[in-house]
């Protein structure tokens, strides 16, 4: 997260620079055209900048940050939310986890689909819609912590996308979740 | 008959005393008794062997596939016990024999001419007087024998019972595991397995167009459920529809002309009468709840569905319009998957007992609930009638893994449909 915001901080001072740089060329050209226009003299004056420090490292404007569009909502720090049997609340804990989500999701900015999943315990169709339930309870807590709706697809997968497999709590626990993906 | 039946009955509660019995597994044509249920009785057919009058290779074969197939439908429609020889008379009380020719073109088995039409004649005699009943002939090609040989077993149990015969009916099945599963079909007796889909998504939920010509299905676009149809004859899909949310459980309506299905465009699953092209018709419950898994009454004019809108998941009955809403389970707090028998008097469903999920059948009004899977089916699921009223097809994992068995709901007696190491489920059995 903070890896993020001291690139995009970093990436605003080499534009910055880079553009002041330009208008100051432009300037040169146009000495005297520039004097006498009021718009352009409103502006400090381009010589007082100082020479941009970073020019020496170019390879800097090269790295623009996660790539989120190509990530997996895992992979930049987003956690799968867990959920109680036959339930799709969220408790305490799941907020808390969501909360975090929720900083990083807005940062990301792209779209994200919320995949419902169940144990298997119970028929296919109705953990369908218990999936559903479950993205849906987290996609509206998302939206209420200030994530754009835009943002969040949801789905369900019932219990057709097991992420451990075994007939004991351990694994029903685990597959009791909504997911985060790439859509 | 009444005699021998006697005897055979009295064996099978014998066996039933034995549970190591019932574990054997009967591969495609055995039937496993596992108790019986209720006396019964059962019209004895010898099946001769066809004799071969000319032909190579091929009529040959089409002689032995003829006789071993009806011998098969016939035992799996469970009216007949089937004897091959009249040395056998002594268990069996033949009523009727089934005989007849095979005639194929009188070449090599290298030569083109063997693949020609084969011609079949079959008679149903009665036994021993030798009376004719019924003859059919036919002239099928050598890759048409087995369906052949079901027509002409849909002929006799036609005959001799007035029930209309399922031995050219099919099942359709989810094969896969993970975000693969493919539809595949297969033939009644097991035989036939066929793949329909290669999209690489997750496919579920098929259903049966009245006439067989299409299969409705949910499947995922990018994440996303749709409906869509299979063309049976050229395998082409399309979309139906595909709303924001849950577009599955589709049950065609017996005209063929429109769809239930659980849509959860509104925020939550609802049920929707919707058009073969995907139009909405009629909403048909409102609520809060889930609201699924919805079933036409044969007639058309009543559905069965799931609801949790009293906190757990139960089966109700409305009408097409939406209206007449009421329960029909009060027992176990977790009912879903219903299916209306073909004569309407019936209903099949998924009850959860523990941790298991196991197969109740009951009469139509909520009468009547018997559990047809015990502990030892582990998990059973997703039940569907087979066009008989009889025969119940589901998936259960008692053998570990997901795979479909044929119940017969009068004998109590089943058979393992399909097998592989793959987990089969969301058996529909075609009209």
């Amino acid at each position: 997260m903070n890896r993020g915001w001291m690139t995009r901080s970093m990436l605003l001072a080499v534009g910055l620079v880079l553009i002041v740089a330009l208008v100051s060329l432009s300037g040169c050209g146009k000495k005297a055209e520039v004097e006498t226009d009021p718009a352009v003299g409103a502006g400090e004056p381009t010589e007082e900048v100082p020479p941009p420090p970073v020019a020496e490292e170019p390879e800097v404007v090269v790295d623009e940050g996660p790539d989120y569009p190509n990530l997996d909502p895992a992979d930049y720090g987003v956690q799968d939310v867990y959920f109680g049997f036959d339930q799709y609340d969220l408790d305490d804990e799941s907020m808390g986890l969501l909360s975090r989500n929720a900083r990083v999701m807005k940062e990301a900015g792209v779209v994200i689909l919320i995949s419902g999943h169940c144990d298997e315990r119970g028929t296919i169709e109705y953990n369908l819609a218990l999936g559903e339930k479950r993205a849906r309870a987290v996609r509206d807590y998302l939206v209420s912590l200030g994530v754009s709706a835009g943002q969040l697809k949801i789905t369900s997968y019932g219990e057709s996308k097991p992420f451990a497999k075994g007939n004991n709590e351990d694994a029903w626990a685990i597959n009791r979740r909504a997911h985060f993906e790439r859509p | 008959m009444s005699l021998s039946s006697r005897c055979i009955l009295a064996l099978a509660v014998v066996f039933a005393v034995l549970p190591g019995l019932a574990l054997a597994q009967g591969r495609n044509s055995e039937v496993v008794i596992e108790h019986t249920r209720e006396a019964y009785t059962k019209t004895d057919v010898l099946i001769n062997e066809l004799d071969v009058l000319a032909g190579g290779v091929a009529s040959a074969d089409a002689a032995i596939t003829m006789s071993s197939v009806v011998a098969n439908d016939l035992r799996l429609s469970g009216l007949f016990r089937v004897g091959h020889s009249e040395g056998e008379a002594d268990s069996l009380e033949f009523e009727f024999t089934i005989e007849g020719t095979v005639e194929g073109p009188l070449r090599d088995a290298d030569q083109t001419g063997e693949n020609g039409p084969i011609t079949i004649s079959l008679n149903l005699l009665s036994y021993p007087q030798r009376q004719l009943l019924m003859n059919k002939r036919y002239r099928p090609l050598p890759s048409q024998m087995r369906a052949t040989a079901h027509h002409f077993s849909n002929e006799v149990i036609h005959w001799l019972s007035g029930e209309a015969g399922m031995c050219l009916s099919r099942i359709v099945f989810s094969r896969g595991s993970g975000d693969r599963r493919d539809l595949y079909v297969v033939d009644y007796d097991g035989e036939g397995l066929l793949r329909l889909t290669a999209n690489r998504e997750l496919n579920l939920c098929p259903s049966w167009s009245p006439d067989g010509s299409e299969i409705a299905f949910t499947s995922y676009r990018r994440g996303q459920q749709g409906l869509f149809s299979l063309n049976t004859s050229n395998g082409k899909v399309r979309s139906i529809i595909a709303m924001d949310g849950l577009n599955y459980g589709a049950d065609w309506h017996p005209d063929g002309k429109e769809l239930l299905l659980a849509l959860s465009q509104s925020g939550n699953p609802e049920i929707y009468r919707i058009s073969p092209q995907g139009k909405i018709l009629k909403r048909l419950t409102v609520s809060k709840a889930i609201e699924i898994s919805p079933s036409w009454s044969p007639g058309g004019r009543d559905l069965v569905f799931t609801s949790d809108r009293t906190g757990t998941p139960q089966l109700y009955i409305i009408d097409s319009d939406g209206a007449g809403r009421r329960r029909l389970t009060f027992e176990g707090r977790y009912n879903d998957s219903a299916v209306w028998s073909p004569n309407g008097d019936q209903i099949v469903y998924a009850t959860r007992v523990g941790n298991y999920t196991q197969i109740v059948v009951m009469k139509s009004t909520g009468e009547d609930r018997r559990v047809l899977t015990d502990g030892r089916w582990r998990n059973s699921e997703d039940p569907g009638w087979a066009p008989d009223g009889r025969h119940i097809v589901f998936a259960s994992d008692r053998s570990g893994v997901f795979k479909l068995y044929v119940f017969d709901i009068v004998e109590d007696s089943f058979r393992q449909l399909t097998f592989g190491n793959d987990p089969d489920i969301t058996p529909a059995w075609s009209h």
